[in-house]
């Protein structure tokens, strides 16, 4: 404690250490600019009316009010869309994280004639612009009559490959004494990925679990084509197609719709903060 | 990757055994691949044949060979829109190249509140863009927003019309973009930065090398396969810059801010021209992989 406390303070030998002051200084320079534009969202969404537009700008209202949360949900369907992107998140993290895991065996753990290729292509997908599948897949939802369904949302998203990546990178570096000794008590392939590999890999699954889950959670492009009814629309695409939209003099509304789709992303993050750290830091993916 | 399974299958010596083994080995791939093969690898191969159609939304694509190719390169909005991207590139990817490792630099030192002020800075990752560009919407604004109001505190005057003026718009992108996305590039240089080991830089100090020479001869040097990802990664992203146009400008003003993205989004979405949207979208790939060539090249990765 007291030699990390030496390490940490700005003092060296009882006198100012001028360049650890200036690094302190920058550091908080840098968490004012990343935090400031939450607080603001905030602060203005809690602002009555003729606050709003006050200057110089006020960082806490005088009379706090929840108004423009009211107005929010009676103009805007705030909770159905909600609902769609929690269903449409859930769809594809599911599927994401089942068909991942049982892909990621073989790759890591079995000798199999076109092991590299399979591979190879997966990865290649890597470098691959979305955008280039935007229009076969939406041709494709319509052709089928599957616009504007969870399914068409949903469902494109778990083709993504980071999973596979991650979950066998993460086989590969279990033991194989665990497999051999599951091998002799007569464990088939399948038992031995339930019973030794998935309870082994509960950290790099609940990395892809939530890391997948953030991503549907946001995704915008696709859902922005593929959805125009209220009944399958994500908050992101309500927010940008309706809230957002040519409404420069409604920020307090603005506002509160930005801080009721984000607020609750904020709480999901602190609470799992070092999944997203491990998952960004291994793959280099991010979303 | 590294190397296949140790665990060489001392049964799999008749051929019948080794196609069981393969069998099973596809039948555990089997639900991804279909996913795969269904929504990644069949439209990528659709939207290459697709440039070569005239395919509207409705009935059968029409083999035009190069004429969508041959269109575009003519065509003042999609060269316009190639300008503009690229000049996003250049504005977003290099601070948020630098600035991430500055930023993972940082939060490496030893100082009191870091994890703090590495959660804050990544805080906007959890966010949708939609939300993002909201809110810059409003600090950005022209007469009431924050940072006008802070720039002419330092003396800036008059107020920048950010989102307003063609000249300033796409650096307000940019700086939406960075803020926004920075967080990504910082945790995977600081998880470099972690892999350096501490021998190195016991030896550079033995050697009498000071804090820059570290940075120089060690830190920069080590950080190397590192950006052999980020950098291209990064450009891609900046390549594909779509929802912080959509919601902030829609390309405007006066096209200033139109990218790529959004030359794909309006011919495929909005006029159903899917065969020209293709052939854009086949060109930007192409632009992202020559780029990532050429980067690996020059860093001699390949």
């Amino acid at each position: 404690m007291s030699d990390s406390w030496r390490k940490e303070s700005v003092y060296r030998d009882g006198s100012l250490n001028y360049g650890r002051l200036a690094l302190y200084a920058i550091m908080i320079f840098v968490a004012i600019v990343w935090g400031a534009p939450f607080i603001w969202m905030f602060v203005t969404s809690i602002k009555p009316d003729t606050e709003v537009f006050s200057y110089p700008p006020t960082w806490w209202p005088d009379e706090p009010t929840l108004e423009f949360y009211t107005r929010l949900f009676d103009s805007f369907p705030m909770l159905l869309w909600f609902r769609n992107s929690l269903i449409v998140a859930t769809i594809t993290t599911a599927l994401t994280l089942a068909t991942n895991i049982l892909a990621a065996y073989p790759l890591a753990r079995m000798r199999f004639r076109g092991r590299k290729i399979v591979l190879l292509i997966i990865l290649s997908t890597f470098l691959l612009p979305g955008e280039i599948l935007l229009v076969p897949l939406f041709l494709g939802m319509i052709k089928f009559k599957l616009a504007n369904t969870y399914f068409s949302i949903a469902v494109p998203a778990a083709a993504n490959a980071f999973g596979v990546f991650l979950m066998t990178q993460f086989f590969l570096t279990i033991p194989v004494e665990l497999e051999e000794a599951g091998r002799l008590d007569g464990c088939s392939r399948f038992g031995l990925l339930w019973r030794i590999f998935i309870p082994l890999s509960k950290p790099v699954i609940a990395t892809v679990a939530i890391f997948t889950f953030v991503r549907s959670w946001n995704d915008f492009f696709w859902p922005l084509i593929i959805s125009n009814t209220d009944a399958t629309r994500t908050v992101p695409v309500g927010l940008a197609v309706f809230v957002g939209r040519g409404l420069s003099m409604r920020f307090g509304v603005i506002m509160a719709s930005a801080a009721a789709a984000t607020i609750p992303a904020v709480i999901f993050f602190l609470l799992l903060q070092r999944y997203f750290v491990r998952g960004i830091s291994t793959t280099g993916l991010q979303g | 990757m590294s190397s296949p399974a140790k665990n060489k299958d001392k049964r799999a010596t008749s051929p019948w055994i080794s196609i069981k083994n393969d069998l099973i080995a596809y039948a555990f791939m089997a639900p991804y691949l279909f996913l795969f093969v269904v929504f990644l690898l069949l439209p990528a191969i659709v939207g290459v044949y697709a440039s070569f159609t005239k395919w509207g939304i409705i009935g059968q694509p029409k083999w035009v060979g190069l004429k969508n190719y041959n269109k575009l390169i003519n065509s003042d909005i999609f060269i316009e829109s190639l300008q503009n991207t690229l000049y996003f590139v250049v504005l977003a990817a290099i601070p948020l190249i630098v600035l991430g490792l500055l930023l993972a630099l940082l939060v490496n030192q030893k100082l009191r509140g870091r994890n703090i002020a590495r959660a804050i800075v990544f805080l906007p990752h959890v966010v949708s863009v939609a939300a993002v560009g909201i809110i810059f919407q409003w600090i950005l604004e022209r007469s009431s927003g924050l940072l006008n109001y802070y720039l002419g505190l330092l003396g800036v005057n008059p107020p920048i019309n950010w989102l307003g003026d063609p000249d300033s718009a796409m650096p307000a992108i940019a700086i939406t973009t960075i803020w926004w996305t920075v967080n990504g590039n910082m945790i995977i240089y600081l998880a470099g930065l972690q892999d350096i080991p501490e021998d190195l830089y016991e030896a550079a100090k033995i050697d009498g090398a000071g804090r820059w020479q570290e940075l120089r001869y060690v830190t920069i040097p080590m950080l190397m396969p590192v950006n052999a990802f980020v950098i291209p990664l990064t450009v891609i992203a900046c390549w594909r810059v779509f929802g912080q146009v959509f919601v902030m400008t829609r390309g405007g003003p006066q096209g200033s801010t139109f990218t790529v993205a959004q030359f794909i989004y309006e011919t495929a979405f909005v006029n159903f021209n899917m065969g020209l949207a293709s052939a854009a979208g086949v060109i930007l790939m192409l632009i992202t992989l020559s780029f990532t060539v050429i980067q690996l090249r020059a860093m001699k990765v390949i």
